[in-house]
């Protein structure tokens, strides 16, 4: 199939679009950074009820919409672009995960209300460092001890998924956030637009969910990588042409500043690297929809390559607007700090190359 | 007729192509003779599958870049003996097809695609490399035609050319970019002459011409008298998407298939450092491709991708540069000195690394192109458009 977009899939960006603008532009997030709140509400309502993102990959026989992968990843892009608060790539996780395990109760209780936007899930992924949970009881009637941090909206999920170990063995299992002796803490995030948390649970209730864990975690980090390229391509392509705008109009030594080659050139290079970046985007987005056996590695590669890119282009859009770009009124650091964010979740730089070099069988 | 078609070029490379062997490419045209390629070019041309886009008046196939992208998948596996006719084909040829007169077309075309005749491409000069429109050979008016006088440099192909596309000042008086024409020019006429060029990898893919009163005939010029310019324009356009599309082979010594193999080969794969740069390697190798691809299918969807050819042109050398960082990590200093035949190729590609960011237009024109002509950026502050060239500073040479 081709890389380039369908007419449907033009057709699903320009209406994301045009909600990003209409509902949730910039200013929408800094309402959001003055008053605390991890996302509007009524944005999130608009996102799930009515354009149905929360469902784009999952069937329709639990409710969702089934359009797959490359939908997802068209609609995250633009969702990026808007740097869109939203407990969105929590609640595809989170079903993904459910969707790679064989537990029918789970699916059927839980992933109509994730699409229909009624219920908020989250998937406990950490790095190794990100903690540990160990479980103990029976599969039906277990209790989880231990920390994970961070988890995407971990202090907003009414549901948590968490992986947990016992007798060496991981299992996926299902919290309730109301359940005795968790404590959800949201943590300060450096990308405003990000809300995480650290959940500790002390002999938390939970039961197992049935099915493979350890293929669930790895298909959720899979899709994680394609969803976090996504956003990450859509906020890049957001900062090359903020940045390419006011290099023709600022100007500086009678010229605008994009005539002279160091603003030219790293614009040039911001291009390219964008330009990269996105053609193994749609690559991957085609995989996890047409050819699955080679999805997780198109998907690391979109992340490698736009995790690194993003983050550059970030710090190069604050440069190149110069003082201007390092003011708060400013939206650069906007930018600047949600690439450093999504460089680092769900598996930074090394973690992502080391895991690549593995299904490359290096 | 897309099925179909693929088909019969799947049947006719099995029947009639050399496989890709393992990486060997000395820098130059393989190990074929020229005689070689024409024949092979030749066979090629007689089975239907040269000029696939090209019109059929002018001894193309008249098919679409659906063909096209279908041609270049099941070829990629063999080793197709006819690099002699790249340039030509490429960038003469598709000006020619855009800018010249009917005669031309009839008169030059078909012989290209078929390998009768080769042409290289003569645009720069020892004084004018990135500053093309700087530069000195001179086309004199004599009679209803001209005479060159000059030297051209970097000409690849040289050597075994017919042909080629030239640029030269036919009004010194006009500032540079308004007084250039471009002709064409019989590379076995009295007065030319071609001398091999070595480079740092001790091979000879270049040239310097020299043009020392050679004549050329009234319907030797391609366009409008005084307007080369915009034919130059043309054909780097298409240098740089012929470049920037056309993919690199799976057994080139700097690809990921060829350093994995290697590591491996060299015990070095334990290294978490190396097996993160090979990582890495792969996924910026992949996304070079996916780009070349993603091009292709925007051209064949109406929308061509003009300056972003630029785009493409520099991501490939920028990979090479940096696949030759991930090599030089692998071999350790085996690449200061080594006596396995094996480690000829890989080191070889490394020296002529720094070489593909500068032939074809350096990285820093392309990016000039890029930011200009891609994301509407002004141009350079520039002292000499307006200044009539015989009031310049030119290059390394003396003026006129």
């Amino acid at each position: 199939m081709a890389l380039i977009l369908t007419a449907e899939e033009q057709a699903l960006a320009d209406s994301v679009r045009k909600f990003v603008a209409d509902r949730s532009p910039l200013t929408s997030l800094r309402q959001l950074i003055s008053s605390g709140e991890p996302y509007d509400a009524d944005v999130w309502k608009q996102m799930t009820a009515q354009l149905g993102l929360t469902g784009l990959t999952i069937p329709e026989e639990y409710g969702g919409v089934g359009a797959g992968m490359s939908a997802l990843s068209v609609a995250e892009t633009e969702l990026g672009a808007g740097l869109v608060a939203s407990p969105l790539l929590a609640c595809v996780l989170a079903a993904e995960a459910l969707l790679e395990l064989e537990d029918e109760e789970a699916r059927e209780e839980l992933l109509p209300k994730i699409a229909g936007g009624e219920l908020i899930a989250t998937l406990a992924l950490a790095s190794a460092a990100g903690g540990r949970v160990t479980a103990s009881g029976s599969a039906v009637a277990a209790t989880l001890t231990g920390t994970v941090s961070p988890v995407l909206n971990g202090a907003e999920a009414s549901v948590l998924l968490v992986p947990a170990e016992a007798d060496g063995v991981t299992g996926l299992y299902l919290v309730d956030a109301g359940a005795d002796g968790l404590t959800t803490t949201r943590l300060t995030a450096v990308d405003h637009s990000r809300s995480l948390a650290r959940i500790t649970l002390e002999a938390t209730p939970a039961r197992q969910l049935a099915g493979d864990a350890l293929a669930a975690l790895a298909a959720a980090e899979d899709l994680a990588n394609l969803a976090l390229a996504s956003e990450s391509a859509g906020a890049m392509k957001a900062c090359l042409d903020m940045t390419s705008a006011y290099a023709r109009i600022r100007v500086a030594f009678g010229q605008p500043i994009g005539a002279f080659q160091a603003v030219k050139h790293t614009l040039a290079d911001m291009e390219k690297s964008w330009e990269l970046g996105h053609a193994a985007l749609r690559d991957a987005a085609r995989a996890g929809d047409a050819e699955p056996g080679r999805f997780s590695v198109a998907a690391s590669v979109a992340r490698v390559l736009l995790a690194g890119a993003y983050a550059d282009a970030a710090v190069d859009t604050v440069q190149l607007h110069g003082g201007i770009g390092f003011t708060w009124e400013h939206d650069a650091h906007l930018y600047y700090k949600n690439g450093l964010s999504n460089r680092v979740l769900l598996g930074g730089p090394g973690d992502q190359l080391d895991r690549l070099a593995d299904s490359l069988g290096i | 007729m897309n099925d179909d078609f693929r088909a019969r070029a799947r049947a006719w490379l099995a029947a009639n192509a050399p496989r890709r062997d393992s990486g060997d490419d000395d820098g130059e045209s393989g190990q074929t003779t020229i005689a070689d390629q024409k024949e092979f070019q030749a066979k090629l041309y007689d089975a239907g599958f040269a000029g696939i886009m090209w019109p059929i008046d002018y001894g193309g196939q008249g098919l679409t870049s659906a063909e096209q992208i279908a041609w270049s998948q099941e070829s990629r596996d063999y080793d197709l003996p006819n690099g002699a006719f790249f340039i030509g084909i490429s960038m003469p040829g598709n000006t020619l097809l855009e800018l010249g007169t009917e005669e031309q077309k009839k008169r030059y075309l078909p012989r290209m695609l078929r390998g009768e005749e080769i042409w290289c491409q003569l645009f720069s000069e020892p004084g004018a490399g990135s500053d093309v429109a700087s530069l000195q050979t001179s086309g004199v008016r004599d009679g209803d035609g001209w005479v060159l006088n000059g030297q051209k440099v970097w000409t690849s192909g040289a050597q075994f050319s017919d042909f080629g596309a030239i640029l030269a000042r036919t009004d010194p008086t006009k500032p540079k970019h308004n007084g250039i024409s471009m002709f064409i020019v019989n590379m076995h006429a009295p007065g030319v002459t071609v001398r091999p060029l070595k480079v740092a990898t001790g091979h000879s893919p270049f040239n310097e011409v020299f043009f020392d009163n050679v004549r050329i005939p009234a319907d030797a010029l391609i366009g409008e008298e005084n307007k080369g310019w915009d034919a130059a324009v043309v054909m780097l356009r298409h240098e740089r998407i012929a470049i920037g599309t056309m993919g690199s082979s799976r057994t080139s010594p700097l690809g990921f298939d060829s350093l994995r193999d290697l590591a491996a080969g060299l015990g070095r794969t334990g290294d978490q450092g190396v097996r993160r740069d090979l990582a890495e390697l792969y996924a910026r190798g992949r996304a070079v491709q996916l780009f070349a691809t993603l091009l292709r299918e925007e051209t064949q969807a109406g929308r061509p991708p003009g300056a972003r050819g630029s785009v493409a042109k520099l991501a490939g050398s920028e990979l090479g540069r940096f696949a030759g960082t991930v090599a030089a990590d692998v071999l350790g200093d085996q690449l200061a000195g080594f006596d396995s035949d094996d480690l000829y190729a890989v080191t070889t590609s490394i020296i002529a690394a720094p070489g593909s960011a500068i032939a074809g237009g350096t990285s820093e024109i392309q990016r000039n192109i890029i930011g200009e002509r891609v994301l509407g950026l002004a141009k350079d502050p520039g002292v000499d458009r307006a200044t009539p060239f015989n009031q310049l500073r030119v290059g390394t040479q003396r003026q006129n």
